[in-house]
């Protein structure tokens, strides 16, 4: 098999709710790798995005080791991890969380220009090859407030691929959404995970996304309960 | 594309950022109008020595300023005039009279003796007649925006300053002093009106030869008259602004309006700036996961206070032009040096950076974890 995408070695979470400290993420080791649709699956409260933020070095352990591709970023600064992000990952978001001041278009640009970055020609025509891609071909101009949700949330996967992240975090993207735009949505994400260079978890709730995933990791209170590859219907 | 985010984000939040230039418009015209007032009022202070055309001014002993008037011997006239670095010394007689308003009721006047024939310390604007009237033993010129104080006169009207009779003989145009209306007048009538003898006078004005060395000559006059002190004309108006400005309070009172000026613009910005970045906390969430740094956001946040800035600072601009040049040659003391505007747009830009430093704050604690909420 593939080197993982990113490993995570023993990892721990606490939260201090106000009153106590608790455990919300038993230690967990969890390896991604590229090429496979990876669905985390469990009931609401039961860690799914507090374990995908600390894949997206968005939030950090109380415990253990994070590695992306082969590169142990434990115990580095917050302006490297963003480094890191900005690099390596794409995140699609509950909501599609497009900042509303900014046209579809400069949503997706400013994804890899956060960091001061120029837009290129070359980024400039990737940005249009996956408005293309994704249908969104007639929306680039338009601010998000003039997009239904379906196409905000497929603006919203563009934004998350325009700087070819080799993993792409996404956290419940059809909760939002009616059941033809989930279709539409689903269906591009698992496209996407076909790149062998890439690797796509999708966080749930919904057991109508379990047909879609190549793996399914179920989550129950904070710890992995099952881990299934269901490719051709059928278990490893 | 940061940068164009932040414009975008300012276009978007209209309402705050209308707020947030509102603020920095305030201390621009507020600010800036005082200043203007101010170095108005400071240039009227000092506006006899600046516009005397001596290089030298000599005054009593002890008197650094021009607010009360001196007394001088005569004879330092002809001892100044025994030195070779001297082109010309001439005496100025400055009296405090009364001048009887057509009306009768009485109006205090400054009157300004000059020497003749060269009139030194005379004025230097008409807006009827020229300094040639001043030849006159009787002459005495008013001035255009004191017309109405003085109760009207006209040219060729007899007044009474004193008691004493004058002519008028021109009309000078926006000759303001500080400590009271301006009236020149021949050496003779002010010595009249202020009953100075002949053998007195105030002041003492001196132009050097054009090879001397002003250091060099100064000593030798502090040398030649040690009843009497000797300054440059640039010493005697700097000493003249700074007493009034401590003296009669005109500082701290200027000082406390600007002031009070510039702190409603700071709270308007700071305030302003603040909500907007709590509206948008979200966005700066969702960039943070993106991949932007602390560094990033808070540029973003920096970038937004310039461009209020510059905008604000070009509309305040806009309307403190408008005001100068309403009131130009009015009554209401008004200038504006050209090197204020550079340094108050300055200073302006600054207090709206400072004034976003709360805004920054807010701005870079969002967490990035808190856009999966
Ligand atoms: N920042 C936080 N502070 C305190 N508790 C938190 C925080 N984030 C998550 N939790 C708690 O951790 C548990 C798991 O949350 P989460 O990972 O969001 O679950 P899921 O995504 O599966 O619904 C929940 O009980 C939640 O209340
Ligand atoms: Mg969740």
């Amino acid at each position: 098999m593939a080197e993982p995408v990113v490993r995570l070695k023993g990892v721990v979470r606490d939260f201090f709710d106000g009153v106590r400290t608790r455990r919300v993420l038993q230690q967990t080791d969890l390896d991604v790798f590229p090429g496979e649709f990876t669905v985390l699956a469990g009931p609401s409260g039961s860690g799914k995005t507090t374990l995908l933020t600390i894949m997206g070095l968005v939030l950090a352990p109380t415990l253990g080791r994070v590695v992306i591709a082969g590169e142990d970023v434990t115990g580095y600064s917050e302006d490297r991890l963003a480094t890191v992000r900005l690099r390596k990952f794409g995140f699609v978001f509950q909501t599609a969380a497009l900042v509303p001041a900014l046209s579809a278009m400069d949503n997706v640009l400013i994804a890899t220009g956060v960091q001061g970055g120029r837009v290129t020609p070359e980024l400039r025509k990737r940005a249009d090859t996956l408005f293309e891609d994704l249908g969104l071909k007639e929306y680039a101009r338009l601010s998000p407030a003039q997009l239904s949700g379906g196409e905000q949330q497929r603006v919203a996967i563009a934004r998350a691929l325009i700087s070819d992240p080799s993993v792409l975090l996404c956290d419940e993207p059809t909760s939002a959404l009616d059941v033809d735009s989930s279709k539409l949505v689903l269906d591009t994400l698992k496209r996407l995970s076909r790149d062998p260079k890439r690797g796509v978890v999708l966080v749930t709730h919904d057991p109508r996304v379990f047909p879609y995933a190549d793996r399914l990791v179920k989550i129950e209170d904070g710890a992995i309960a099952h881990d299934t590859r269901e490719i051709g219907g059928g278990d490893e | 594309m940061r940068r164009h985010a932040a414009v975008r984000m300012l276009l978007h939040d209209r309402a705050t950022t209308a707020g947030s230039v509102l603020g920095v418009v305030a201390i621009i015209f507020l600010v800036g109008q005082q200043l203007a007032t101010l170095s108005g009022l400071v240039s009227y202070m000092s506006v006899l020595v600046d516009r005397s055309g001596a290089d030298i001014w000599i005054t009593s002993k002890d008197t650094d300023n021009i607010n009360s008037a001196g007394d001088l011997p005569m004879k330092y006239v002809d001892r100044l005039l025994a030195l070779d670095d001297i082109e010309w010394a001439e005496p100025l007689v400055l009296a405090g009279g009364l001048l009887k308003r057509e009306d009768g009721q009485f109006q205090p006047v400054r009157v300004v003796g000059l020497a003749r024939p060269r009139m030194a310390g005379g004025p230097w604007e008409f807006a009827e007649g020229d300094i040639g009237v001043l030849l006159d033993v009787d002459a005495v010129t008013v001035d255009r925006l004191d017309l109405e104080t003085l109760g009207g006169p006209e040219v060729n009207d007899v007044l009474e300053i004193s008691g004493v009779r004058v002519r008028v003989a021109g009309i000078t145009d926006g000759i303001q002093g500080f400590a009271g209306t301006l009236v020149f007048a021949s050496e003779e009538k002010a010595r009249e009106v202020g009953r100075v003898s002949d053998d007195r006078c105030s002041n003492i004005l001196v132009t050097l030869r054009p090879d001397a060395k002003p250091n060099h000559a100064l000593a030798r006059i502090r040398a030649l008259l040690p009843g009497a002190e000797a300054y440059t004309t640039a010493e005697l108006a700097t000493n003249t602004k700074l007493y009034y400005l401590t003296e009669t309070g005109i500082g701290f009172s200027f000082g406390f309006t600007t002031f009070a000026g510039i702190m409603v613009g700071v709270v308007i910005i700071v305030l302003t700036m603040y909500t907007t970045v709590l509206n948008r906390v979200r966005d700066f969430a969702v960039l943070r996961a993106l991949g932007a740094r602390k560094s990033d956001i808070r540029l973003i946040v920096l970038y937004q206070a310039l461009v209020i800035g510059l905008i604000g600072t070009l509309i305040g601009f806009f309307l403190l032009a408008g005001f100068l040049f309403g009131t130009r040659g009015s009554q209401l003391p008004s200038s504006m040096p050209l090197w204020i505007p550079p340094l108050h747009a300055l200073f302006t830009l600054l207090l709206c950076v400072a004034g976003s430093g709360l805004a920054i704050r807010r701005a870079t604690r969002v967490e990035p974890a808190s856009a999966f909420r």
